[in-house]
């Protein structure tokens, strides 16, 4: 299953890798659409996250 | 045979899939939409209907999306000549597709018995006209549309919207697709419901069932005294795709049926139609509901098939300026186009058949309305 | 031959913007939202807080009601090109119908189907799956907007195909020129990330809102604070992209980008100013004043000091050969058309770049016919035809100014709501909230404006270039156009005032509301047969 698991994984890394190679070359805009969006998920998700844990550490603090 | 010549035969062999998929799957959910009034008769039933259909009706309705794209980018000619020609016919079927999505996402957000019971009537409008369009469309293309072309491709109408709509055989042909679109609703709400919803969509089923065959056969004779289009002169099937030139055309009683003389095999397409429709009727009667969706698409390869054997290779004929008929041969994309599009299906098909199948795995079981009223997620 | 009825024409325009920017009213929230919520349901998936959970079923509620219309008014795209531009589709559909299939097949079919999943799939699949879900609905939106920006640019900037003379139209010939078109690629970024500026506020506005009610604290808190950073980083994408748009009109549309900045004469740079405000007279070709900001103008375009950039009055004197031009090849076309002579195809073929401009005369010419016009006519029709090739200077000028303004009060919006909720400092900001509430509808107004700059300014052509827009519309009579328009007119208020009326009250109701079922009032009760009046049958 483990093993599975790491070709599955392999796959993904592989497709990413050629998808970056190709379309950062033919489409760089698309290429930084692709990066731009994931980075704006996390960073947002990092932010909810951040909040929880001031949340956390001063829980009488208001909002 | 060319490649080009045999890309177009591709092409057209997919727009029939297409027709034979749009009517089994968008008329299932029409047909849903035209019952809901009927198999339900309160909100809790009808809010039970809505969700057999519920997680699928988007997925479907996109088939009917695709035909549109699909004629676009394969049959541009017929794309732009066509939906002009039949211009307010087109734009009440666009009316009544639109009023769809809203109608299902809107009609249970409220609580209102004004708000749901108009959505309702929304729903039988936009299950039945679209159904009736499209069997009518049918019904148009083998009677001939008045048009022609300038020399540099721009359309001109000959005549006027009217005689598209009010005509006995195209009456007839928007009915047998109304009463094939009911018979697959009805089997639908049969898979996934229970009494007392179960058997009301029975009854109806088996009388879209038999409405169907009485009309199939009635159609069969229109057609065959009909004034079909031949052509008088062989065409090159590679020749460029433009109507202007290159296609001789009469127009004689009869013509729809000599493909049928030249070929005795084709008879099997309507046999298969009749055939499909008595099993239908049976299979509902004996509540096999699954074998009863199976012979629904039996129906629709039928029928389509019987209209497209008896008009190939036209696709649109003109009664005005028969030459410029548009065929398969005359009204494609080029061979670079076609060749893109059938990459991109032969990808692409798969996939959607693969998702839509998990789809349907992940949403399967029966529909109950205790579970409806109690799961803010559902229409 | 039939005459072209510049009424037909016009309404035929006026039902496609009005029915576009309907359509685009509801776009840019799909593809924004979608990938909030996957934010959103990430942070629950990754920290398995409820509460995460919570706000992507929320805030997927009113995501539903907007796609919904989203879904209806784009069915309502795809027919009017054949319906209304018939000759449009038939000229460029072999390249233009492509993008459309492959935008059907890959993106809107797996946006669809999901989206089923995504709404009734919450207790019958796992976490992840459901993650899974609802990033593949994300994407297939986002995917759909790239391939109708693909099919978009290659109106603007048609690569990829050539004019075929045996076929009189326009044939794809290149697959990888129209998908990876420079102008398709900066387009579709621009416009997603706009819908993701929309989507933002929308979120931080509606979260604003529960603030200032003291409502709903912690998921208000939230929301606004994922809202806030997922929309200034994607504000800051939008201008990014809007400047390489900028930069991309300069090389393949310059009268695009000399009416976007009102600019009647070419450029002296360095010191050319940024036109801030002004009042273009498109009637005697001028600017009735000018507030401008200096050395700003050649930079901002071409990103160098000293090119200058070619104004209106020298694009409109340039176009005289290629009008002339323009007809002969349009006359040779049509009798090679007849004929099939390969004299008649030498001459098209000397002349084909202009084919277009000559497409252009047809309105200016006697009995709306190039092809048999006389040597005394032509120098008239010529002038008559040069001004046509410029695009509304007064409506491309200002929608692009108050596209960018807003874009730049976004920024400063963001940014500040993004710093006051990190510091945690919301409910003192009390201004700063209700600033959020109101702002909702702008993001919306500016992505309108955008459309309108970008389609405005690529007229008087559909197929930049190749195929004016006059010539493009199908030949109804004015009766069919005003039904189709009043029909549109009725179904649309009633889908607004619908969708609206859905809106707010969702919005009012919270998300506990949202939480507890949805128990069917008295009247409407499970079996009452007799209670609802559709019982009838």
């Amino acid at each position: 299953m483990s093993l599975l698991r790491m070709a599955g994984l392999a796959i993904v890394l592989v497709i990413s890798l050629l998808f970056a190679v190709f379309v950062g070359d033919q489409g760089p805009w698309y290429f930084s659409w692709v990066i731009g969006t994931v980075m704006i998920i996390l960073i947002s998700g990092a932010g909810a996250i951040l909040l929880d844990a001031q949340m956390d550490s001063s829980s009488e603090k208001e909002v | 045979m060319e490649l080009y010549a045999l890309l177009k035969l591709i092409w057209a062999a997919l727009l029939c899939i297409l027709f034979i998929g749009l009517g089994l799957m968008v008329g299932m959910d029409m047909g849903v939409g035209t019952l809901l009034r009927f198999v339900g008769r309160n909100d809790g039933e009808r809010r039970t209907a809505l969700n057999i259909i519920g997680p699928h009706w988007d997925g479907n309705q996109v088939w009917f999306i695709l035909g549109g794209g699909a004629i676009f980018a394969a049959f541009p000619t017929l794309y732009a000549t066509s939906f002009s020609v039949f211009y307010v016919v087109m734009i009440l079927l666009l009316f009544s597709m639109i009023l769809r999505p809203v109608a299902f996402e809107y009609r249970s957000k409220a609580d209102s018995t004004l708000w749901r019971a108009s959505w309702d009537w929304v729903f039988l409008i936009s299950g039945f006209l679209p159904m009736f369009i499209y069997g009518a469309a049918f019904g148009n293309i083998l009677e001939g549309v008045g048009y022609h072309f300038g020399w540099n491709g721009q359309y001109y109408q000959d005549s006027s919207f009217l005689s598209y709509l009010l005509n006995p055989f195209v009456i007839l042909c928007g009915l047998m697709s109304v009463s094939l679109s009911v018979y697959q609703g009805g089997v639908m709400l049969m898979m996934r419901s229970e009494n007392p919803i179960y058997s009301r969509a029975r009854t109806y089923a088996q009388r879209g069932g038999l409405l169907a065959i009485v009309l199939f056969a009635i159609g069969g004779l229109f057609i065959s005294r009909m004034k079909g289009f031949v052509l008088t002169a062989p065409v090159d099937p590679a020749m460029p795709a433009n109507p202007l030139h290159g296609q001789h055309v009469a127009q004689l009683a009869g013509g729809w049926l000599h493909n049928y003389a030249a070929h005795p095999f084709l008879w099997l397409l309507p046999v298969l139609g009749f055939a499909s429709m008595t099993l239908s009727v049976l299979a509902v009667r004996a509540q096999k509901a699954i074998l009863a969706w199976w012979s629904g698409l039996g129906c629709w390869i039928g029928t389509i098939g019987t209209v497209a054997a008896a008009m190939f290779p036209f696709l649109m004929p003109s009664t005005t300026a028969p030459d410029q008929s548009l065929s398969i041969w005359n009204s494609t994309a080029s061979a670079y186009g076609l060749t893109c599009m059938l990459v991109v299906a032969l990808i692409f098909v798969p996939i959607i058949l693969c998702y839509t199948s998990w789809c349907y795995y992940v949403m399967r079981g029966k529909v109950r309305t205790a579970d409806i009223i109690h799961d803010s997620h559902s229409y | 031959m039939d005459l072209i009825n510049p009424t037909v024409v016009d309404l035929s325009r006026f039902q496609f913007a009005l029915t576009a920017l309907y359509h685009f009213m509801f776009v840019p929230l799909t593809l924004g939202l979608t990938f909030m919520l996957a934010a959103m349901e990430t942070v629950y998936v990754v920290t398995g807080r409820k509460i995460y959970k919570e706000m992507a079923q929320f805030w997927g509620k009113l995501f539903g009601i907007n796609f919904a219309i989203g879904v209806a008014t784009g069915i309502t795209m795809e027919f009017e090109f054949g319906t209304n531009w018939s000759m449009y589709s038939r000229f460029f559909g072999d390249m233009f119908g492509t993008p459309l299939a492959i935008e059907g097949l890959m993106a809107f079919f797996m946006e669809s189907t999901f989206v089923g999943l995504m709404f009734f799939g919450w207790d019958r699949l796992s976490k992840q799956a459901h993650l899974a879900v609802t990033y593949l609905v994300a994407l297939g939106s986002n995917l759909s907007a790239l391939w109708i920006l693909i099919a978009n640019a290659s109106m603007n900037v048609p690569e990829g195909a050539h004019f075929d003379p045996d076929t009189m139209r326009m044939q794809f010939d290149s697959f990888v020129h129209v998908v990876f078109n420079p102008d398709a690629q900066s387009k579709f970024v621009h416009t997603s990330v706009a819908g993701y500026v929309s989507a933002a506020l929308f979120v931080m506005g509606i979260s604003a809102f529960y603030i200032l009610r003291g409502q709903h604290k912690q998921f208000a808190a939230r929301s606004f604070r994922m809202a806030a950073l997922f929309g200034i980083i994607s504000t800051v994408a939008v201008i990014t992209l809007g400047d390489v748009l900028g930069r991309m009109d300069y090389e393949k549309q310059p009268t695009k980008i000399a009416a976007i900045e009102g600019l009647w004469h070419t450029s002296k740079p360095p010191y050319e100013p940024w036109i801030l405000a002004a009042l273009p007279d498109d009637a005697k070709q001028e600017n009735h004043f000018e507030i401008g900001v200096p050395f700003v103008l050649t930079p901002l375009i071409t990103h160098d000091f000293n090119t200058p950039i070619t104004g209106l009055h020298e694009l409109e004197d340039a176009a005289g050969p290629r009008i002339q031009s323009g007809i002969e090849a349009v006359s040779a076309l049509r009798r090679y058309g007849e004929t099939h002579q390969q004299a008649d195809l030498d001459v098209f073929q000397a002349h084909e770049a202009d084919m277009g401009f000559g497409f252009l005369a047809t309105r200016h010419a006697p009995g709306q016919d190039v092809t048999t016009l006389s040597a005394e006519a032509l120098p008239q029709v010529i002038e008559a035809t040069k001004p046509d090739i410029l695009p509304n200077v007064f409506v491309t000028f200002w929608a692009f100014r108050l596209m960018v303004f807003l874009a730049l009060y976004f920024f400063a919006l963001f940014a500040i709501s993004s710093y006051v909720s990190l510091k945690n400092r919301l409910e003192r900001n009390r201004l700063l909230l209700r600033l959020c509430l109101w702002s909702i509808p702008l993001p919306i107004l500016a992505t309108e404006f955008g459309w309108i700059t970008a389609e405005a300014g690529r007229q008087p052509w559909t197929v930049f270039n190749r195929l004016p827009t006059f010539l493009s519309a199908s030949t109804h009579s004015v009766s069919y156009m005003l039904f189709s328009l009043a029909g549109f007119a009725v179904l649309y208020s009633i889908f607004i005032a619908a969708e609206l009326y859905l809106m707010f009250k969702f919005a009012r109701l919270g998300p506990e509301a949202h939480d507890t079922p949805q128990t069917a009032p008295d009247h409407l009760h499970l079996g009452g047969a007799a209670s609802t009046p559709a019982a009838a049958h």
